[in-house]
Order: C-alpha cells, then structure tokens, then sequence
C-alpha cells in the first residue's frame, strides 16, 4: 500500500486550514502566488530575449554555441545552488519504513520527489521558451530539440549528484576552484580546460546520437542513488540526527548587564545555532547592498525621498527582518519564559537593545557607501538614526500582534516562506518605511534637502529620550496579547 | 502558600475546571492525581497565569496572579519539554535561570554538581544541546532546572513520566529531601499512583475539573485511589 495522492492532498489541505491564523496565511499564499508568477514571467521573458540578444551581440555566430559556451557555468553554479540548498525529501521516510511498503518503493518515491524541485524548472522555463524562438527564426531541427532534451537531462543528473555528493564539502570546494581555475587559466594562459565542456555541449547539438551519453549517465546517476539511499535507509545512517558543533559558547562580556545581558546572551545563541534564524539575519545583512541598486542610477539619485527608502533598508534590514519575528522567536519556550524570575518589561528590554545595536553595526558598516558621496552618506545616516531611536519601538511594537510560532531549527523552502507571515505585520510596514519618507518629504518640501535630515535626526533622537515610556507602553499591549500569544505559541505542542 | 478562590476555566461553553477552594500551605507536597482531560495541566496553566481564568482568582504569597507579576521569584516550573531551550546546552540553560535569580555563575554551578548521582553521568558535560537530549535525559535537566535558587514553590507535571526506574526512586528521595531541608513546597501531577503516594503528604484527585477527593496521605490511601481508577 503507498499513500495515494488523494491522501496525501487531504493531509496537506487539514494542515493548511488547521493552522493557526489560516485566513491570513491564505492571503500569504497568493500573494507569494503572484510572486512565483513574476520569477515565472522574469525567467520566461529571459528565454524569449535570449536569442535576441545572442544575434545582437554575436550577430555572426550561431546562437546555440554562444549559450554552450555559458552552460557549464550555469551547471556549476546550478550545482552549488542545490549542494547548500536542496535536501533530499527523507523527512517523513521514518514513519513509512515499517508500513508494509518495499524500500524500493519508497527510495522511488523520494527519488521522483526530488525530481519535482524548483531548480529542475529553471532549465525549462528559460530553455524552452529560448528553443521555441529558435526553431521560429532559424526553422526546425531534429537537433535543437535533442540539444533541449540533452541539457535538461544533464540537470537532472546534477539533481541526484547532489544526494551523492551528501554534503561534503571538499566537492563543493573542488567544484567552486575548478570553475576559477579554469576560467583563469583559460583567459589569461589559454589553457582549454572549459571549452572542452563547450564542444562536449556543442557535440550533443552536432551529432544527435550525442544524446546517448547524457541519457546514460543520467540512468547511471539513478542507479547510483537508488543504491546509495538504501544504504541510508536505517536509523543509525542517513535517518540519524547529526551531531552539532557546540558554538558561542563563550560570550562573557554581555556578564556585566545584568538580566538584560543574560537575554541578549540566549539572542546571540538563538541566531547563530538555528537554521531558521540564521536564514532570516543572512537575508537582513543583504539588504546593506540595497543601496548599489538606487545609488548607482541617476533616475534616483535626484529623488533623496526615494533614497531614504534605500537608507532605511540598509541601516535596518537586519531590524526589520529579525524584529518582525519578535517573541515568535521565543515561541517553542514561551511559556517557560512567562514563568521565569523576569518582569516583561526586562525581556522586551533586551530585544530593544539588540534592534538598536543592530542599527550601529549596519549603520557603521554602510560607511563604504562614502564612494557616492557625503550627501549619500548623510541620508544612510540619517535613516539610522531614524531606526535606532524610532524604527526599534515600532518593530518592537508590530511584533505584540505577529502570534504565528516560528520552528527553530527547521529551514524555509524556498516559496514557502510563510512562517510568522501575516497581514498585520504587511500593514505594519507602513509606519516602518513610510513613515520616515514623510518625516522626511515635509521638511525636505517646505524648507529643503538639510531640513529633511534634520527631521529624521530629530525623529530618532525623540524616541530615544521618551525609550522608557514608550516601552511602558508596548508593554502594556504585550500584557494584554499575552494569553493570546501563549495559546497560539503553544497549539503545535498540546 | 497558594490559594485558590472559586476558579473555574470555561472552553466553549464547557467547564473544564471548577475549583471552590483550595490552600496549599507552605512546605506541603502536593499530589494531584486524576485521568486525562481532569484538568491536572489547566490547573497548573492557571497558576503559572499562562491561561486566564474565566471567574475567580489564584494567590501565591498573597499576590494575585494575574494581576502582577510579584509571584515570579517564588515560583518555578517543569510542565514539558517546552520549557527547555533547545538550543542551549544543559550548563547554559542552568547559568540562564540561574541569573535570572540572582545567582553568580559559581553557585550556579555547584549546585548543579550536587545533583551528580541523580544525573547518573548522562546530563552534565555532554557538548550537546538540549533538543538532541533523550526524552528521559530532557526530563532530567528540566527538573533540576526548576530547582535552581530553592524558590519556594515547584511546579512539576509528571515528573515520574519517561525516567528509568533508578531515576524514578531517586526522584522521590530527592522531592522529599528538598522538601525537608528547604521548606519548598511541591505541587505534582502524577498518572503512577505507587509513586505519588509514596512522596505526596496530601492528594486531590479530580474529575472533570471538579476536586472528588482531598485526602491525607495515609497507608490505605494507595487502594482508596487503585479503587477509583479501577470503576
């Protein structure tokens, strides 16, 4: 017996609905729908201009070779892509070994599982569309297709190299200095190591019967995984928890601030030991190259308001990103914090702390941004001093409604990112990027660009001074959703 | 001392817990014993003001629960492993509570030492973190934890529940050996009736949210409630 499909979509349909705040995760869901839907138009749209752009650029050559030239790139980073993203689909594999299923049956299932991943998707929807333009302009051929047919193979083939390879990490270091290394001494020696990969791809469109090689390593890579995930189908192999490095355990300096610090302490312990948490802060530090999109292009950088926007970002990606899941971070032992020898007061305390030091560090690293100029720089500024005083209450703030629980150590799919996603918390980014724009745009309008800055400063150093009454304040709104925030905290685990 | 007055806890229309009054003087042992959906954890939740109640009201030391946060020092608590921080090693967790009452890093330390042979080498210096400990190793931890500073009140869910048997004697010896030298009052919900007999100085047992029996613990006390369990 194996689960049906039927079964399994009913599963995924009381999951969905029997979560806590559905409807909001409904509105999530379509909106990371319309998301899917433009990478999906992007990528296509790349396919389509592809040969437009080749026949520009290379008007001589013939457009399949020019891609050739580029796949192994695209297949190496392709492959580290899967190494650090893909995890083989085995996490429901335990509950299934002693079900009266063969283990070929389920290694199958995983197998075809695996197969159905995003990164499978991206050759065809970009090399589809591309062929599909080809045959269009340059007429048919048995070849083009069988080329079509070939790559897309070859990226299956990395799909299950990557089960073999099972995270080690001499591979993915061998594989990253063999793409330099043979990029360096192809262009300035001239050794031909990666233009050996371009005549294999271009062989695979001259001699069709090419097609047989790839189409055999790729049964071969099936065989090989299908032998080796055997081989992991115990308890004490691939099923096994690994073993984790202790890190951070140190962090004696945060001694002297009393229960503010022994808070902070767990908060640095909290992002660098979870997979979840590190994700997210990954994801906030991005943002400091924000501004090379706005502030290398002119259309902005005559419009300070939108600048702004590029300011707060920067200086408070890491905030805003870390601060929305405020407590739901603390989500799996709230309600042992509740019980702990701890005011409120305190554990919020040292969540505002941590918002404002995060301010500082971007802040002080955005200092590079001087390239573009001091007028640049006093905006970046500017909007730190915004977030630092001001931005950090109403993170803190926005965070009371954000009830849904967050699972620590789990990782994010891609697309599926919608742990901690709710509707208030979109609403709430009003007041935390909009707001600065207008505290900004007024003064900016009646009295000029200097006036702008100084409202931000003054709206950050406000904040700062009235921090204890404020905090006060959020308090009280945390008191009054506490009860709330416990039951849905604490639903996954009654 | 806690203090219940008429406190009942309504879900939908139904009322899963109903208590008229109830002291728990200081130093007591307290057993509470009764079947699943009794309302054993509603209670708890109550008092640790993690659910809110929908009449009445619980004191600890005079302080209304619900309405300051007073009762936090005196009080502490080992209902699952939801309250152990995962990522955290045992040492660290310690050091966490240990702080929060006001201890230094030392004392901290030695008193957890002490607990060595209840330990039996399988919780200190381990170099893992809490969520890869075993369910009785986690249990383990949790308790000891909850020990911390000798505050005055201990709340315990099961604590017989997934320890092995050695750990389960040495368990009863050390509730009352705390007991006796501290004065802590225990608060213990327990489905192994052996056990908490044998530790427990008073014994409620409830029914559907309501107290059925408040007895002394006496030698006939184990049949009076093996009677019960058995209609």
């Amino acid at each position: 017996m194996s689960i049906s499909l039927k079964q399994s979509l009913s599963l995924a349909k009381k999951k969905f609905f029997r979560a806590p705040q559905w409807e909001l995760k409904m509105a999530a869901r379509i909106f990371i729908g319309f998301l899917t839907l433009y990478f999906l138009l992007v990528f296509l749209g790349l396919g389509i201009g592809l040969f437009f752009i080749i026949r520009k650029v290379f008007p001589e050559a013939d457009p399949i070779s020019v891609v050739n030239q580029w796949l192994i790139y695209f297949f190496a980073l392709d492959f580290l892509f899967r190494y650090f993203l893909q995890n083989p689909p085995v996490s429901d594999v335990k509950s299934l070994l002693i079900q009266p299923i063969t283990k070929a049956q389920i290694i199958r299932r995983v197998m075809l599982r695996s197969l159905t991943s995003f990164f499978n998707f991206i050759p065809l929807i970009i090399l589809l569309p591309f062929c599909i333009v080809v045959s269009k302009e340059n007429g048919t051929t048995l070849s083009l297709w069988i080329w079509f047919i070939g790559i897309l193979t070859l990226s299956g083939v990395n799909n299950f190299l990557v089960f073999l390879v099972n995270k080690n990490k001499r591979v993915a270091i061998g594989t990253i200095s063999f793409i330099a290394g043979g990029y360096l001494l192809e262009t300035y020696l001239e050794v031909p190591i990666l233009s050996f990969f371009n005549q294999a791809f271009d062989l695979l469109y001259t001699q069709s019967l090419g097609l047989g090689i790839p189409l055999a390593v790729f049964i071969l890579m099936w065989y090989l995984t299908e032998k080796f995930l055997k081989a992991q189908l115990y308890l004490d192999k691939g099923l096994s928890k690994k073993k984790e490095r202790i890190i951070g355990s140190k962090l004696y300096f945060l001694d002297a601030w009393g229960p503010t610090g022994v808070l902070l302490k767990n908060d640095i312990r909290l992002i660098i030991r979870n997979i979840r948490a590190r994700q997210v802060v990954m994801m906030g530090f991005l943002f400091l190259f924000y501004g090379l999109i706005f502030f290398t292009q002119d259309i902005y950088n005559d419009n300070p308001t939108i600048l702004i926007f590029a300011g707060i970002f920067i200086t408070g990606g890491f905030m805003i990103s870390f601060g929305q899941f405020v407590p739901a971070w603390d989500s799996e032992y709230y309600s042992f914090l509740m019980g702990q020898n701890l005011p409120y007061i305190e554990y919020l305390k040292s969540k505002l702390y941590l918002l404002m030091f995060s301010v500082v560090v971007c802040t002080i690293l955005s200092f590079p941004y001087l390239y573009f100029g001091k007028k640049t720089m006093l905006i970046i500024v500017a909007a730190g001093v915004f977030n630092f005083g001001f931005g950090s209450l109403i993170n803190l703030f926005s965070g009371a409604y954000n009830v849904t629980p967050i699972k620590l150590n789990v990782k994010a799919k891609a697309f599926e990112n919608t742990q901690g996603f709710n509707l208030t918390q979109m609403l709430f980014a009003l007041p935390k990027l909009v707001l600065p724009v207008v505290v900004f745009y007024i003064p900016n309008l009646f009295f000029g660009f200097y006036a702008g800055v100084i409202g931000l400063f003054i709206a950050g150093v406000l904040g700062f001074l009235f921090k204890n009454q404020l905090l006060t304040q959020i308090e009280k709104t945390y008191q009054s959703k506490k009860y709330e925030t416990l039951a849905a905290f604490n639903k996954n685990n009654i | 001392m806690i203090s219940v007055e008429s406190l009942s806890k309504t879900y939908g229309g139904v009322k899963v817990l109903d208590l008229q009054e109830l002291v728990i003087p200081k130093g007591e042992i307290f057993g509470l014993v009764g079947n699943n959906g009794a309302g054993k954890t509603t209670f708890f939740s109550l008092l640790l003001d993690l659910i809110e109640s929908t009449s009445g009201r619980v004191t600890i030391n005079d302080i209304d629960v619900q309405k300051s946060e007073a009762w936090k020092p005196a009080t502490s608590a080992f209902i699952d492993e939801s309250y152990l921080i995962g990522y955290l090693t045992v040492e660290e967790y310690y050091q966490f509570i240990g702080r929060l009452r006001g201890k230094t890093e030392e004392e901290v330390t030695i008193f957890v030492k002490g607990f060595e042979p209840f330990f039996n080498s399988e919780v200190l210096n381990q170099k893992k973190y809490l969520r890869d400990f075993s369910k009785g190793n986690q249990k383990k931890a949790g308790i000891i934890g909850a020990l911390i500073g000798h505050p005055e009140i201990v709340i315990l869910d099961e604590p017989f529940a997934n320890l092995d048997p050695t750990t389960q004697i040495r368990l009863k010896h050390l509730l009352k050996e705390e007991a006796e030298k501290y004065g802590t009052t225990f608060l213990i919900s327990s489905h192994d009736l052996t056990h908490v007999t044998e530790v427990c100085e008073r014994i409620v047992l409830l029914e559907k949210g309501v107290i059925l029996k408040d007895i002394k613990t006496t030698a006939s006390t184990l049949k009076e409630l093996e009677a019960y369990f058995s209609n």
